[in-house]
């Protein structure tokens, strides 16, 4: 097994491996135990719950690198690459990007973890920030409604695969939760500015059409999912990030 | 020294624990406060807002200092108006014990703390909000906890400190005023739950929290006022006071303005004077710039609130003479999308041309509905144009609407306009999502008990403004008509047997000899009915009489009587006319004033109904069959003639059903919850009468005039008792078994009244009737009353009861009245399948609400069924 094994692509404090019809995903030690069966758990609980296009979830085990996470491969392309191979086509696959997305937030997976809760420990974690803007952010977050959608938290077209056969596969749920679906729309937005504003833009006006939600609400959201981001703690995003949390209250 | 850092240490409220302990102390405190007079508060409330007076500038210097926002000179402003202009504005006011005290009324309202205030203070205004929200409290006897914003906690504390050690020396218990040393959201939300009122100021966020923490809020909105200068305005004031405001602490008023909607032809004039006061258009390329910075993502850039427009310019990267007092950008759009269209808290300004003052109101419309719903909006305008400043008023949803007014200084009040409650903390009402509307003050922090002496209804005593009365009197009461007022025109309203019978005649000569036309309408049905009634009023209306004799029994003076309704008022709707009423004084219709066309005169030619000195009047609408019983005192005659020369010639059935009507009318009036010793002594001597003088007038009729006069009397005397005291339920269900069943009406309450009598003098009934005056059920003893007066003794009042009831029943007997209902021919089945919807009716009618006992539907029923059997 361990000869076939195969680097996908290599992230800072994760490798990707391809072993036959899995997927193994290999944590450094900066992973817990309980970060690594969090994030099983969601995928399982997603495949359990969730009327959705999952690959099934395989195992979690410990190697001498770190804790690792195997699921089912899927063999296709992701939504990401085809964007780029058919930049034509852009509209017609955001806008299903957008429907799947929605659909996500049509399930409910009641014993996932709370967003609100999840987005209130990262703004609290955020020791870089200043006490002002994090007591800010607390107050915004917790004035905002309260709902129980299921969001993916990581909403990109890189986690969706499409297969030979047309069908749309979602991955990664790390960080999935149950919460507003606007602020996972916030998100995605964010995560599709910090490669390009020009279809971040696409998306947003797209899915305020089709969910019927005005702007300015998920805007709302923007200084929080950026604080959330913020404690990935990507250098390279810090200034941008940083940039969208520092932001008044009107009066 | 050791000890005492480590006691201020564990004092340090910077986790839960400590402060749930702080707040217990604060309530003791607070429950000892609340014992201070209105002398020893007002006391406190001077020194303390002396010393906050004392530190504006301190204040001021470390607020700016430590947020990095907003002017040092403004701010002392900011300061001076919380201690100053607070402290006058409720110098004389009472907050403490009795505030308020009508003994005439016996209302007294009392001021009582509503205990612990969590204050949650912003940091645009901290100081200022501290030193208004503290003197608030003391000044109403309310503990404050004081939850800062991190940005500017030390200044906020700094500011409570200052107070509370100043007020503590003037005698308020230690820790009446405290605060949260290390901000938190936690701490914020702890203290929110703890306390039993919210005074937040700041952003949605925190008034949100406030509103959901399940205790009562007094949380206050955004803004985003939005100005008009109207083309008639005084460009050089408008365009100045504009900048006065926006400039005001670097723009930190949340009623400050943010946008000016410029109307017609006058925008280059007020642009010139803009640019001549040292403001900066922002040019083509800048404006952009602008947008990109003082708005992340649709939020406001917290660097840019209370900066200069130099500080401002250069973030934007846009290079502006440092003077710069606003930066201004000339916009179209008003939608949300429009950076420029937002609220900026800072010297940065949108600027609209409108084509017209609809226009520019439309423009202010959605600038509001944009951001700012219910709080300020701003106009300058002539003041002679009032019809525009109406219709802006109407259009704007803002509490607050300032003219010719800089909005910063106009929304905090008492600057620009002397009414306008000084404030910090600006309520947005229900459009603002607030609880409040108005500038918040001390009334908003004090309970208030009413207390609510028992008082009695304050009554009156109505009669016609003549009543004449002896045999033989009616030529002399005519008389006056003609030689006393004058009348021109006489309308009569009569019977047809009346008219046949020559009835009419002596009126007609008498109105001959004064010269009076007159003419005379005598189709009056025994049951007066709407149709006759409309005709009669037609050939009122075709004969224009100043004038209008009613000569009958009830049912000519009830038709009469509303004949001269629709004749002086053809435009009243019967029903509103009919529209039941619990109490006659506060009826929701008001009845239409009588006698500005015709003067009434009634003439009563039998002895029963009362009705020439009552003010009802029974109608029933012939195509509905549905029975009116109309009540006011408009309806009141203005002349009674009381002539028995008139009555000599009455019926026996005719005698007997009147008699017993108005021994009804007696009894009824005698035990009405309303009754008052101005009605009683007439409702005895009635009844008395009528058991003296029916039966001889009954079988002597014409024979002896003495007992036809005194049953006229009696009636009349009767009728004035009922007027002023009402009925009851023996009225309420004779109404309807007259209606149902064809009974004569004075038949129906004599077949009635005994059981009534025995249904009200139960001494514990299920109800009783609801009145002021009317203390404990006593009908008992009010029957009792009327028997002994009427020579009945019996052992006891019970006994005495059932004695009088006896001599009720012998004098129905000796008049011919028949035991029972079913006597009366009614068919059995007949009175049982409509007996549940008369019970209902008889529940629902007029008279029931002044009767002693409440009656129970049930138990008219039962009283139904015993007096259609005879037990």
């Amino acid at each position: 097994m361990e000869d076939m094994k195969q680097v996908i692509f290599t992230r800072p404090h994760k490798t990707i491996y391809a072993a036959g019809d899995k997927i193994i995903k290999v944590f450094d030690r900066r992973y817990t135990a309980a970060d690594v069966l969090n994030e099983a758990r969601n995928e399982a609980l997603v495949e359990q719950y969730a009327t959705l296009d999952v690959p099934s979830f395989v195992s979690v085990s410990e190697t001498p690198e770190g804790w690792c996470l195997a699921r089912k491969k899927i063999e296709g392309k992701t939504l990401a690459e085809i964007m780029d191979e058919e930049p034509e086509k852009l509209e017609t696959y955001m806008e299903k990007f957008v429907a799947l997305q929605m659909t996500v937030h049509g399930q409910k997976v009641f014993s996932i973890k709370r967003l609100r809760h999840k987005l209130m420990d990262q703004i609290n974690s955020l020791k870089d920030v200043s006490a002002t803007v994090r007591y800010e952010l607390a107050t915004r977050l917790q004035s905002m409604p309260k709902h129980t959608k299921l969001c993916h938290g990581d909403f990109n077209p890189s986690n969706v695969i499409v297969d030979g056969d047309g069908r749309w596969w979602i991955i990664d749920w790390a960080h999935a939760a149950q919460g507003n679906a606007s602020a996972d729309a916030a998100m995605t937005y964010l995560l599709f500015c910090l490669e390009d504003k020009s279809k971040a833009d696409l998306y947003l006006k797209l899915f305020c059409e089709k969910s019927d939600t005005a702007r300015q609400y998920v805007e709302r959201w923007l200084p929080i999912v950026a604080a959330a981001q913020l404690t990935k703690q990507k250098e390279e995003q810090k200034d941008f990030l940083t940039g969208w949390i520092d932001v008044a209250e009107y009066q | 020294m050791a000890a005492q850092t480590n006691e201020a240490e564990a004092k340090l409220i910077d986790h839960v624990d400590a402060l749930q302990a702080r707040m217990k102390e604060m309530r003791k405190a607070q429950e000892i406060f609340a014992s201070y007079t209105q002398e020893q508060v007002d006391k406190i409330f001077f020194a303390a807002a002396m010393a906050a007076n004392k530190a504006r500038i301190p204040l001021a210097k470390m607020a700016v200092a430590e947020t990095g926002m907003g002017i040092v000179e403004d701010k002392v402003i900011k300061n001076h108006y919380a201690s100053e202009y607070i402290y006058n504005a409720y110098k004389n006011t009472k907050t403490c014990g009795v505030i308020e005290e009508d003994p005439a009324y016996g209302i007294r309202k009392i001021a009582e703390p509503i205990g612990l205030v969590a204050a949650v203070i912003p940091t645009t205004n901290p100081t200022s909000t501290a030193i208004f929200k503290t003197l608030i409290c003391l000044k109403t006897r309310n503990a404050i906890i004081i939850s800062p914003h991190p940005r500017a906690k030390n200044c906020t504390i700094e500011a409570a400190r200052i107070v509370l050690e100043a007020a503590v020396a003037a005698g308020a218990p230690e820790n009446i005023i405290s605060w949260i040393d290390v901000p938190s959201l936690d701490l914020t939300n702890e203290v929110m739950r703890n306390a039993d009122i919210i005074l937040a100021t700041g952003g949605p966020g925190m008034v949100k929290a406030a509103y959901s923490s399940g205790k009562p809020a007094l949380g206050v909105g955004a803004g985003n006022t939005p100005v008009i200068i109207d083309d008639t305005a005084d460009i050089r004031l408008a365009v100045n006071s504009v900048i006065h405001s926006k400039t005001f602490d670097n723009g930190m008023i949340c009623a400050s303005e943010q946008s000016v909607t410029v109307v017609g032809d006058i925008y280059d004039e007020v642009k010139r004077e803009f640019q001549y006061r040292g403001c900066y258009f922002l040019k083509e390329d800048e404006l952009d710039k602008v947008r990109h910075t003082i708005l992340i993502n649709g939020a406001l850039n917290a660097k840019i609130v209370g900066q200069s427009a130099h500080t401002i310019a250069k973030l934007s990267g846009v290079d502006v003479p440092e003077a710069t007092k606003i930066l201004i950008g000339e916009v179209e759009s008003v939608d949300i999308s429009e950076e420029f269209a937002h609220e900026k808290l800072s010297p940065v300004l949108a600027m609209y041309h409108a084509e017209d003052f609809d226009e520019a109101i439309a423009k202010a419309k959605q600038l509001v509905a944009d951001g700012g719903y219910g709080h300020t909006s701003s106009l300058y305008i002539h003041p002679a144009q009032k019809e525009k400043i109406l219709k802006h008023a109407a259009a704007m949803k803002t509490c607050r609407i300032v003219i010719n007014t800089p909005s910063s200084h106009g929304g905090i009040g008492d600057l620009y306009n002397f009414k306008v409650t000084p404030s910090l903390t600006l309520g947005c009402g229900s459009w603002g999502g607030n609880s409040v509307s108005d500038n918040v003050g001390v009334k908003h922090l004090i309970n208030i008990k009413t207390v609510a002496e028992r008082r009695e209804n304050m009554l009156w005593f109505r009669a016609p403004q003549k009543v004449y009365f002896k045999k033989g009197c009616m030529p002399v009461a005519l008389d006056e008509l003609g030689t006393v007022m004058g009348k021109k025109k006489c309308f009569i309203v009569t019977d047809s047997f009346l008219y046949k019978n020559g009835y009419v005649k002596p009126i007609e000569e008498k109105l001959d000899q004064m010269g009076i036309r007159h003419t005379c309408f005598f189709e009056v049905a025994p049951d007066p009915n709407l149709s006759s009634a409309l005709a009669g009023a037609r050939a009122m209306t075709a004969f224009e009489p100043d004038c209008i004799i009613a000569l009958g029994g009830g049912s000519a003076m009830d038709a009469g009587k509303i004949m001269w309704v629709l004749y002086e008022h053809p435009e009243v709707d019967f029903l509103d006319l009919a529209m039941r009423f619990m109490d006659i004084r506060k009826r929701i219709y008001t009845f239409p004033k009588m006698g500005e066309k015709a003067y009434f005169v009634a003439i009563p030619t039998s002895s029963g109904t009362g009705s020439e000195v009552t003010p009802f009047a029974v109608i029933t609408d012939d195509r509905t069959g549905t029975k009116y019983p109309l009540a006011d005192y408009e309806l009141l005659p203005n002349m009674a003639i009381i002539d028995a020369d008139n009555m000599m010639e009455q019926p026996k059935g005719l005698t007997s059903a009147s008699g017993v009507d108005a021994l009804t009318h007696a009894l009824e009036a005698y035990a009405s919850i309303m009754a008052t010793d101005y009605t009683d002594g007439l409702a005895l001597k009635a009844m008395k009468s009528v058991f003296e003088y029916l039966p001889r007038a009954y079988e002597n009729g014409a024979d002896d005039p003495v007992a036809r006069e005194k049953m006229a009397d009696a009636s009349c005397l009767a009728g004035m008792a009922f007027a002023n005291a009402f009925l009851g339920v023996c009225h309420s269900m004779a109404h309807k078994l007259g209606a149902y069943h064809h009974l004569p009406h004075g038949v129906a309450n004599a077949l009635l009244i005994c059981e009534v009598m025995r249904f009200n003098a139960v001494e514990v009934p299920p109800k009783m009737g609801t009145f002021s005056q009317y203390r404990y059920p006593h009908t008992l003893s009010r029957y009792a009353e009327c028997a002994r007066f009427c020579g009945v003794c019996g052992k006891d009042d019970g006994e005495t009861l059932e004695l009088f009831i006896k001599k009720i029943e012998e004098l129905k007997e000796k008049v011919g009245i028949k035991k029972c209902i079913r006597d009366y021919g009614i068919d059995e089945k007949d009175f049982l399948d409509n007996l549940d919807q008369m019970v209902e009716d008889a529940f629902d009618d007029q008279c029931t609400g002044a009767n002693p006992r409440y009656p129970l539907m049930s138990e008219i029923k039962d009283m139904y069924l015993r007096a259609y059997y005879g037990k």
